[in-house]
């Protein structure tokens, strides 16, 4: 039995209207709020730790910047902590309705974030979209805002932030193959997003092979004869967080290419220990020591000679 | 823009969607009374301040091995010299400078002036270093150019062992580059709501890297000269409205590869006559331009957030091509001189997030990407490796489109509990010649996240099926064995289980936890890649009692495995290879402020991996000898405060580094008949580095001032 059109309209206009209602019972208004008597000086005559005080040497505390907190018109501490009027009248004994932030805060994450997102909308664009939003992830878990230099904006000390939580990665950084992050010269945002994205992995380019000739712009191509899982990922052969194989390969040549070479005119070798130097019996193998298979297919990424078809010029 | 509009603290909702327009607005926290906001007692920057460590390093023991990154390779004293500053006026004009690592072959430096709410100018400059091996030997003249002589001493030879002349010609190499990065980045504010941004960058490779060089089967390691330079333009406008924002963007980037190509000269006897020099093409130059919207509009209706993002782009080729051959006789190019190659790349995306209730997320997204290659195919000539002449062949095209689709759903049953599953399904089609499509469907049937007081573990599994809609064997490339259905096209069964968690054990103590499982099979793949395997954990342990103190204990484990196949001919029984890998890692350390002066960082690292190749043929089990790394590092920082400006810090640093690999062991240049090699040995050091810094505050500091 088939329904009529319009019975699909009331089936989605109830069911909007039922989620809308919920939504209105869910969120009750919140308790009629004030803010303090003197803004920032309200706070800063209990709050005046050091460690707090650090605030006032970030862009956060830009006087003469309209658009932070401490620019004109702004609620100075208030914007991101939210009214603190009943807070100060309790003499700090009440901070009911004051978002606090970081580990221990007694806000939600969604509640900390929606402070955050109320001037960072546009440098977090599809924050909603991405995978820290869906795991209910706070910005504060990665932000430190009261510090003078916020580690996760600093290149040499981002990589600790991102994995106290990416544990994987903080072992795959110390792999015998990996990018120069231990070092504190790439940082996770060199590749991924965290404050969203549409790509996959919260990329910053929208595939991974664009992502990855960000930087290596050489092999980029197009070449004349193309190496076709080089055009579509590169994660087809390198592992980017880090590889127990050298060049990041998920595995060396010749057993790397034989994975998908196993062609009838150039036949696949059962590449054993004999080809080792020293072996008894054995010689020494082009197909298998040192580069392998590009020792000859050295263009592996993609040659430009009218005659690479073989991707060896 | 009124800062108290920008600050949402209502929550408006609407009623039920027959009545749409008569939503409910809830009460907005009264605007506050600012006559007495004077921030007296803000301590906003003013005047100048700043500090500057500087000393120097020594490093005992330091080779390439060490200095991979960093460049610290030579036993020597480097200086090293950091220094921050900046500046700021009543009037929000301000200035900074960074400055890291200056003495050291790695480093940094930008200088930041600018006008708050206004504009920012700031200059950056980065210093790389990569340095890959100095093991190396090369009988070749002219490293670094692009065209590479032997000795006039020089005896070819059908094999190396018949190059007499190697080893009184051969001369020490290194294989190194390096980076250097020169960015111009500004940024004006027109109002709060718009904001244009500018970054023009600067990129330079140059060194020495390694690429093989061949005629027919003789082989030879070459230095290719690196000469990259490639510049960048971006250009972004974003607008912030309430509810929605708009980035509007332009990158423009162009590579130049200096040097476009390496002649060699044939160390070999030649194989035909005249074959005596090869020449390979060096990456040709190449730019990609790109336009792109991304932005997001947010709704009050049921909490909705919608992302879209659209970009298109093209890369384009069209650098000069060499001749076929260096034979005399095929020294031509192609007559069309060029490959006036293009690829379009499109990607466009839409996302929503919604919370209908505050315990209820659902996320979809729907998202295109293309690479459209339209370079025109074309018959091309071909001499094999400059010594004789093959059959013509056209060019192949690689285009392709990805079409995936997300989505997901989760609720909070309890405080403690929250579950949810999700999917996405991929679907990529492979043209113009059609090798294969195939859809991808990945299902997370178990997605749970308990939090439980100090406990919050997710665990999330699921599986995944990539199957083939069409195969097409006849398009694979030439001489493809069409049983084997290449890696990356082969049809595939996975699961996986994800587990992360941390646990706030005691107040003072902190456990986390990430693991991985998957599993791999490819179920119709007769050859190649029959399964794999990968499993890992990573935990830490934070303690700490008290301000001032703090340890942590980190460990992590990571084993991969995987099984392929292949026939050298149909009338062999098939060879069977089993990859199995092991990675460990494990970490301890702290920070101890000890009274008011001293302050004592301790960190130690041991990772060992270990990797395994075994041959099975005719049945005959062939095991290769194990290759192994293991890093041993232990970093010791002292600090000590003389007066509140004055710091010393002494670093001791003691790191051992090994590896075996069976592919590099033992190969000298003549050991193989059919390559003349570098000889290249597995990387190892181990290195003392004592260093001493004095840092020094200065400035200004900070006072209160009025906004």
């Amino acid at each position: 039995m088939s329904l009529p059109a319009g019975s699909a309209v009331v089936v989605i206009a109830l069911f909007a209207g039922a989620m809308t209602s919920a939504a209105a019972a869910e969120t009750q208004p919140p308790p009629a709020a004030s803010y303090s008597p003197k803004g920032a000086d309200s706070c800063l005559g209990c709050h005046d730790d050091a460690s707090l005080l650090g605030l006032f040497k970030t862009k956060h505390a830009r006087p003469k910047d309209d658009r932070g907190p401490f620019g004109h018109g702004g609620l100075q501490c208030e914007a991101c902590h939210g009214p603190g009027g009943a807070h100060v009248a309790a003499h700090g004994e009440q901070p009911a309705g004051i978002v606090d932030f970081g580990p221990k805060a007694r806000a939600s994450p969604a509640a900390q974030n929606a402070q955050c997102l109320v001037c960072h909308q546009s440098n977090a664009h599809a924050w909603a979209a991405g995978a820290h939003a869906a795991n209910n992830v706070a910005c504060a878990a990665c932000h430190t805002l009261h510090a003078p230099q916020d580690p996760v904006q600093n290149v040499a000390t981002q990589v600790d932030v991102c994995t106290s939580c990416h544990e994987s990665e903080h072992a795959a950084s110390l792999m015998p193959s990996r990018h120069p992050m231990r070092e504190g010269k790439m940082a996770c945002t060199a590749c991924h997003s965290p404050h969203g994205s549409t790509a996959p992995w919260q990329l910053v380019s929208a595939t991974t092979t664009q992502t990855c000739t960000n930087c290596h712009a050489e092999y980029r191509g197009p070449f004349l004869w193309e190496h076709q899982p080089v055009t579509e990922d590169c994660t087809n052969c390198h592992n980017p967080h880090g590889s127990v194989q050298p060049a990041l390969l998920k595995m060396r040549p010749p057993f790397l290419c034989q994975l998908c070479h196993e062609g009838a005119g150039h036949p696949s070798i059962a590449n054993g220990p004999g080809g080792l130097p020293g072996a008894p019996g054995g010689t020494p193998s082009v197909y298998l020591l040192a580069g392998g298979c590009t020792n000859c297919h050295s263009q592996v990424h993609g040659s430009n000679h009218p005659s690479g078809r073989a991707l060896m010029r | 823009m009124e800062p108290l509009a920008r600050h949402r603290y209502r929550l408006h909702t609407l009623g039920a969607l027959a009545t749409l327009a008569a939503g409910t607005a809830w009460a907005d926290t009264p605007a506050p009374d600012m006559s007495r906001w004077k921030c007296e007692q803000c301590p906003f920057v003013e005047g100048y301040e700043g500090n500057v460590e500087a000393g120097a390093i020594y490093p005992s023991g330091a080779n390439f091995s060490f200095g991979r990154y960093t460049g610290i390779d030579a036993n020597k004293v480097y200086a090293d010299v950091d220094a921050t500053g900046q500046y700021r006026d009543a009037q929000g004009t301000n200035a900074s400078y960074d400055i890291e690592k200056l003495g050291l072959p790695y480093g940094y430096g930008d200088a930041e002036v600018g006008r708050e709410g206004r504009y920012e100018f700031k200059f950056l400059y980065d210093w790389q270093p990569t340095r890959l091996f100095e093991t190396g030997v090369t009988p070749y003249l002219g490293v670094g150019s692009g065209d590479l002589t032997l000795p006039g001493s020089w005896v070819p030879a059908a094999s190396t062992a018949g190059m007499t002349a190697l080893a009184a010609t051969a001369a020490p190499l290194k294989l190194e580059y390096d980076r250097r990065t020169a960015a111009l980045l500004g940024s004006y504010i027109f109002n709060p709501a718009l904001a244009l941004h500018l970054e023009l960058r600067h990129q330079d490779k140059d060194g020495t890297g390694l690429i093989g060089g061949s005629f027919l089967t003789q082989a030879i390691q070459l230095p290719q000269p690196i000469d990259y330079v490639t510049n960048t333009v971006e250009a972004d406008l974003l607008w912030s409205g309430r509810r929605a924002n708009l980035r509007v963007a332009y990158t423009g980037s162009w590579f130049q590869d200096v040097t476009n190509s390496l002649t060699f000269a044939n160390p070999y006897l030649p194989l035909v006559p005249g074959s005596t020099s090869g020449r390979l093409a060096l990456p040709p130059d190449n730019n990609l331009q790109q336009i792109a919207a991304k932005g997001n509009v947010a709704f009050d209706w049921l909490a909705t957030t919608l992302n879209y993002a659209i970009s298109l782009g093209q890369l384009s080729q069209n650098a000069g091509f060499l001749p076929y051959s260096t034979l005399p006789n095929y020294s031509t190019t192609p007559s069309w001189s060029s490959l006036d190659g293009s690829v379009n790349l499109s990607h466009y995306s839409l996302a929503i997030a919604m919370r209908p209730l505050a315990k209820l997320n659902l996320r979809a997204s729907a998202t295109y990407d293309g690479r459209d290659d339209h370079t025109s195919p074309m018959t091309y000539g071909y001499v094999i490796t400059d010594t004789f002449p093959g059959p013509n062949g056209v060019n192949p095209l690689y285009s392709e489109d990805w079409i995936r689709l997300d989505g997901s759903i989760d609720y909070a049953f309890t405080r403690w509990l929250r579950l949810g599953v999700g999917g996405r399904y991929l679907d990529t089609v492979y043209y113009p010649d059609p090798v294969v499509s195939h859809t991808y469907d990945t299902r997370s049937w178990g997605w749970a996240t308990f939090t439980w007081s100090e406990l919050s573990v997710t665990l999330k599994g699921g599986n995944a099926t990539r199957k083939a809609d069409e195969f097409n064997a006849a398009a694979l490339p030439p001489g493809e064995n069409p049983q084997i259905a290449a890696y990356n096209y082969a049809a595939r069964d996975q699961v996986f289980y994800d587990l992360s968690g941390s646990w706030s054990i005691a107040p003072t103590l902190i456990w986390s936890l990430e693991g991985f499982y998957g599993n791999n099979t490819y179920p119709l793949s007769q050859l190649g890649l029959q399964s794999a395997d990968e499993r890992r954990i990573a935990t830490t342990f934070t303690w700490t009692p008290r301000a001032g103190l703090s340890a942590y204990l980190t460990g992590g484990y990571q084993t991969l495995s995987a099984q392929q196949n292949g026939y050298t001919s149909s009338t062999t029984p098939p060879w069977v290879v089993t990859q199995g890998e092991r990675y460990w890692n494990v970490g301890v350390g702290g920070q101890w402020a000890i009274g008011q002066r001293w302050n004592l960082a301790l960190d130690y690292i041991y990772s060992p991996t270990y990797a395994n190749t075994d041959t099975e043929v005719g049945g005959v089990a062939q095991p290769f000898p194990q290759n192994t790394t293991s890093l041993n590092s232990l970093r010791i920082d002292l600090r000590y405060t003389w007066t509140p400006a004055w710091q010393l810090h002494l670093l001791l640093l003691h790191e051992e580094y090994n590896s075996n690999d069976w592919a590099l062991n033992n190969v000298g240049p003549s050991t193989i008949p059919d390559l003349l090699a570098f000889g290249l040995q597995p990387l190892s050091d181990n290195v003392n580095l004592v260093g001493l810094t004095f840092r020094y505050q200065f400035g200004a500091g900070s006072k209160p001032s009025t906004p």
